[in-house]
């Protein structure tokens, strides 16, 4: 009997979907690559800063097991463990692998992988190749896959976009539906699994730390088809980017892992040039507020400081919503050699050398935590089984969803160089899984009826057919505007109840106002604008599970804050005491006097808000609304517990 | 030894493009300036010199087989060359960009000239059959009345400057094709130093030419036909 | 009032469309660069004579000048729109699409080939598997320090769309594939195959056939030292010339 060869879609060529084609290509499996433009151009190139691995080079006494216990803290408790605790153990090994593809990660003197300190941490663990890490693993795995290409296993389908996903009369994903961005045309693909690494949404911002193509509508046309959406609300603003007209630019944390300090005038009618004000004028807030971990403290608690010094002291930069950050006191050898690229980009988007002038920051939305809901089988040991097809898969059967558009890894917030090793683990890490799923399968591709695939291509042709006969007085362009500058003064860093209620509202205005689009430009050769008014559909739908998650999720977890459900930590409080309160409670009724005052209220509160909210919130597409409920978290490793960085 | 491929044939030939410019073509170019400069030494001295040549054993060989057949086949490849690229050096106005436009047009000036030049002096001499000792005062009388017109002297001074620039510059190109010059400042201070050398080499053809031009004296044969040393 | 910009757009419908010329005047906004104008044209697309046209279409993605997509010819020379700052540019400024690749549509042109050209040169390097194997070879800093200059190649075509040896319709594979070349022959693991990366850049198209202007090195954003990368392999491809009439 002749064995027949599975064949993979990968949709998006960015980390993870490059190493997942790489790792199902290696179980030689056809793989079918499709993505919005030729992969070298993902997002993925746009991290600077580094890609985390407690490797423990420097002997500092860091391990896989405080690299998991830092990840999952940085990430309020909200991520599943065993997933956490398996990305943190495999990280040296994916390091090592990045390094053997020829990854120029910069070197010690010896020769062997540099490390440097990243936010949320106090270990030198994040491994770099200057200040264009992501840049630079991409075309590490982008060369990988070529290699591939050449052998013929590897077929790219570049200037695709996916539309939707094929399902059979069982809602089993048969292969999917695609858009040639270049002829219009628009055609299936069937397959035995398909796999969609289309990564984050940060144009449902409008301006944010993304690319153009991070418009999240991949995840919104397959959640719109029945997959479960989670952790929508956990969007993380990154705490500097440097202000823009077209986009927000990131300005790497390793400016600040290298010794870059936060400040503001003390005086906000201080007009003075920065290089002139001396200390005594500066108001180092991150430093005076966090002595043990600095300006490094994790980007939520970054952010938020941010926002409280500008917009609640009425602190900034000469009158505007910005703060300054500082490199100035290190040398410019040092700076060019550590942080050569991203100083330069600074440079040449404001005009101001970094290396003589204080940069000017601002948060921007960079990432979001939440994304489409993937499964996992853990081994019984706390870390993940490699071989089980339930690794990665949506709750649609065949589709596997994995990168930033899934919701797992980081929780309620992502610490900084978990991102691009979260990508590069999922992708390989479910590579054998969904090798043995395609073995399990009942039916072959070409045993679907072919009508599942027609009737899939007809619905889409009619939609598109839909959308180029728009012709009412809305530009898609301006109502996307709209939508995102709604979204970054409501859902952003600090969020009121009463201002998310008016943003679903207003939502449902642009729904409305969507049915007045003007499609601009009808033809069929290479017409983005089709394209988009789709985009522009699946991004409303949604900024809508963003922005009910955020109003229904009444606490504050990581990077979503909401300041009427705070629930304040006393000074003097250590995270240890809640262990011990923990532990004390389950022989006895804790008195009040075991505890310094007011801590065992706070404790209390503390255990009641986690035993309600530590639950990730899973929306689920019903009548044009999310549907949202609660699902528990697998804490079984680290106990929940009281963030503390000061 | 491995049997090449056609590709890599027309790849060698590239190569030797690059190499028969300094050997043999450069080192010619250079020892025939340097050896016409006896003319602003002298008559006598330049007419001995000639004399010493044209009295050579094997010449017309030598000449054929290290002089005219390398500038032929330097000069095809040359206008292959030439015709695969496209100037752009109005909108890229780079000063390494202008030395590759000029020395793409001073191969073809400096190919118009030789044709001029050895229509004018080699061919005439081997067709009257002017030889050993008859050549130096034949040769002397045409580049006398070359030098005493304006159109003439124009004719050598472009010729000579853009002779000696292709060869420096070409010398600039050989050193890279051939990855003798590597990194970005070895490479621009070649470049400095080749300019040197083909500027001092243009000099030495424009006083020659001067010494034409200013003294234009006739001589006799040392010897008369017939006559051995 | 406010300031206005012009932008004159070579424009074009399909690849087997005449070109046409375009002007758009524009509001012209504070740190605005020549993206976040096409994206105004797409809020607004009326041209200067107030017809109302199809908006510009063009190429872009990162937006901060690492990814290569946004490429385009801006005043006359070939650079990144996104690096572009609309203040320092000599006004009215003319957008072109880049001339030495397939056109697409307007300011849309197909680089396929410099991607099939970086396969064709063995751009990689030879792993035995994924699995843990553990560590990679120790790299000395100066090399690694090279090597990362080489490594931030983004395949934008700057060099090739400046190079007067690179056309439409010949085949030479140009700076970034040489480079490319150079970049995995350094490698300690790279190198044991560096003769699969020499063979294709000798065939016709290949190092012999640089001309030498260093436009090359002059226009490209991410200052890769080309031209030095050129002369490493016209040394490494003339040792392995020699190697193969002589030696073997």
């Amino acid at each position: 009997m002749i064995k027949r060869q599975a064949k993979v879609v990968v949709v998006g060529g960015g980390l993870a979907g490059l190493s997942a084609a790489m790792k199902i290509c290696e179980a030689g499996i056809r793989v079918v690559l499709v993505s919005h433009q030729p992969v070298k151009r993902s997002h993925s190139v746009c991290a600077q800063g580094g890609i985390n691995a407690a490797i423990d080079s420097k002997g500092e006494g860091d391990s896989p097991d405080i690299h998991f216990y830092d990840t999952v803290k940085g990430g309020d408790f909200l991520a599943h463990q065993p997933l956490v605790n398996d990305m943190c153990h495999q990280a040296p090994a994916i390091i090592h692998l990045m390094d053997r593809l020829g990854v120029a990660f910069n070197r010690t003197a010896e020769g062997h992988l540099e490390f440097r300190r990243f936010g949320g941490t106090l270990y030198s663990r994040t491994a770099f190749a200057g200040a264009t890490t992501g840049q630079q693993l991409l075309y590490a795995l982008d060369e990988q896959v070529r290699r591939y290409e050449h052998d013929g296993l590897v077929e790219k389908l570049e200037w695709h976009e996916y539309l939707g996903v094929v399902l059979d009369e069982s809602q089993v994903c048969r292969g999917g539906v695609f858009h040639d961005l270049r002829t219009g045309a628009l055609f299936t693909i069937s397959a035995d699994a398909v796999i969609l690494a289309t990564g984050g949404p940060g144009q449902l911002y409008g301006k944010s730390t993304g690319s153009a193509v991070c418009t999240g509508s991949a995840a919104a046309a397959t959640y719109l088809q029945g997959a479960k959406y989670g952790n929508g609300e956990f969007i993380q603003i990154h705490p500097t980017a440097i202000p823009g007209q077209d986009k927000l630019r990131l300005m790497s944390e390793s400016a600040r892992g290298e010794g870059g300090r936060v400040w503001v005038p003390k005086d906000p009618k201080d007009n003075r040039n920065p290089t002139e004000i001396p200390e005594s004028a500066r108001y180092y807030f991150l430093e005076e507020n966090y002595p043990l971990f600095g300006n490094l403290v994790p980007r939520d608690v970054a952010s938020r400081e941010i926002y409280e010094v500008v917009y609640n002291k009425g602190l900034g930069v000469g009158g505007e919503a910005m703060v300054y950050l500082d490199l100035t006191h290190k040398s410019p050898e040092f700076l060019d050699d550590r942080l050569g690229g991203i100083l330069d980009i600074y440079e040449k988007f404001t005009g101001d050398n970094p290396k003589t002038t204080p940069m000017k920051i601002f948060p921007a939305v960079h990432y979001s935590m939440g994304g489409l809901w993937v499964d996992y089988e853990s081994d019984g040991n706390g870390l993940i089984d490699h071989q089980s097809p339930r690794n990665q898969m949506t709750s649609i059967p065949g589709l596997y969803a994995v990168g930033e558009v899934d919701y797992q890894y980081h929780g309620a917030n992502r610490l900084g160089a978990n991102s691009l090793l979260s990508c590069i683990y999922s992708g390989i890490m479910m590579g054998p899984g969904v090798a043995n799923y395609t073995k399990t399968l009942d039916k072959a591709p070409e045993d679907i009826p072919s009508s599942v695939f027609d009737q899939a291509r007809i619905k889409w042709e009619s939609r598109f057919k839909e959308i180029k006969s728009m012709n009412g007085k809305e530009n898609p362009y301006s109502l996307h505007q709209e939508l995102g500058e709604t979204l970054l003064a409501n859902v952003l860093i600090v969020r009121e109840n009463k201002k998310l209620e008016k943003t679903l509202l207003k939502i449902d205005e642009i729904e409305t106002r969507f049915g007045d689009l003007q499609c601009l430009d009808t033809s069929d050769w290479s017409n983005p604008t089709p394209s988009f008014i789709n985009q522009l559909y699946n991004m409303i739908h949604l900024s809508r599970i963003i922005a009910k998650g955020a109003l229904l999720r009444d606490e504050c977890r990581g990077a979503h804050y909401k300041p009427e459900f705070e629930i304040v930590q006393p000074d003097e409080f250590d995270p240890h005491e809640y262990i011990d309160y923990l532990e004390k409670k389950s022989y006895e009724e804790v008195r009040e006097e075991a505890f310094p005052p007011g801590h065992l209220e706070y404790m209390k509160k503390f255990e009641e808000n986690n035993n309600h909210w530590l639950k990730s919130s899973i929306a689920v597409y019903k009548s044009n609304q999310p549907e949202i409920s609660y699902e528990d978290v697998d804490a079984s490793q680290v106990t929940p517990r009281p963030r503390k960085y000061n | 030894m491995k049997t090449l491929s056609k590709s890599e044939i027309q790849f060698l030939l590239l190569k030797l493009h690059s190499l028969t410019g300094i050997i043999p073509i450069g080192l010619f170019l250079v020892f025939h300036l340097g050896f016409n400069s006896l003319r602003t030494v002298g008559v006598q001295q330049y007419q001995f010199g000639i004399d010493l040549i044209n009295n050579m054993p094997y010449l017309l060989w030598i000449e054929v087989l290290c002089i005219h057949i390398p500038i032929l086949f330097h000069s095809f490849m040359g206008f292959y060359v030439a015709y695969q690229g496209k100037f752009n050096v109005f909108r890229y106005a780079y000063p390494r960009n202008w030395m590759y436009t000029l020395q793409r047009v001073t191969g073809g000036v400096v190919f118009l000239f030789l044709v001029y030049h050895i229509g004018t002096t080699l061919f005439p001499k081997m067709i009257e059959g002017k030889h050993l000792f008859e050549a130096s005062p034949f040769l002397i009388g045409i580049m006398n009345e070359q030098m005493s017109t304006w159109s003439g002297r124009l004719i050598y001074l472009v010729g000579i400057l853009s002779a000696t620039f292709h060869f420096a510059n070409g010398l600039w190109g050989f050193c890279i094709s051939w990855g003798l010059l590597i990194g970005k400042d070895a490479q621009r201070n070649a470049g400095i130093a080749f300019m040197f050398v083909g500027l001092v080499l243009a000099l030495w053809g424009v006083a020659t030419m001067a010494a034409f031009a200013l003294d234009p004296v006739s001589v006799e044969p040392v010897f008369s036909k017939g006559m051995s040393l | 009032m406010s300031q206005t910009v012009l932008i004159k757009i070579r424009r074009k419908d399909n690849p087997n469309a005449a070109p046409y010329w375009e002007t758009f005047e524009l509001p012209e906004k504070p740190f605005a660069n020549v993206i976040s104008c096409l994206q105004d044209i797409q809020k607004n697309p009326v041209n200067i004579g107030g017809v109302r046209v199809k908006p510009v279409v063009w190429d872009c993605n990162c937006l901060e000048e690492v990814c290569g997509s946004c490429t385009m010819v801006i005043n006359g020379k070939v650079r990144q729109a996104c690096a572009a700052l609309i203040d320092p540019l000599e006004k009215p400024i003319t957008l072109e699409p880049m001339s030495k690749f397939p056109a697409v549509r307007d300011l849309q042109v197909d680089r396929a080939r410099m991607f099939k050209d970086l396969e064709q040169a063995h751009a990689w390097i030879d792993i035995d598997g994924t699995h843990d194997i553990g560590e990679g070879p120790a790299i000395d800093q100066e090399t690694r320090h090279k090597a990362y200059e080489l490594s931030q190649c983004m395949t934008c075509g700057c060099c090739l769309e400046s190079c007067p040896q690179y056309t439409l319709d010949n085949n030479f594979l140009g700076p970034a594939v040489f480079s490319q070349a150079r970049y995995f022959n350094m490698h300690p693991t790279g190198a044991m195959h560096k003769d699969k990366r020499l063979e294709p850049l000798m065939k016709e198209g290949g190092i012999a056939n640089c001309g030498n202007a260093q436009n090359c090195a002059a226009v490209c954003p991410k200052h890769i030292p080309l031209t030095e990368s050129i002369a490493e392999i016209g040394r490494q491809t003339t040792f392995h010339l020699i190697k193969k009439l002589f030696v073997e």
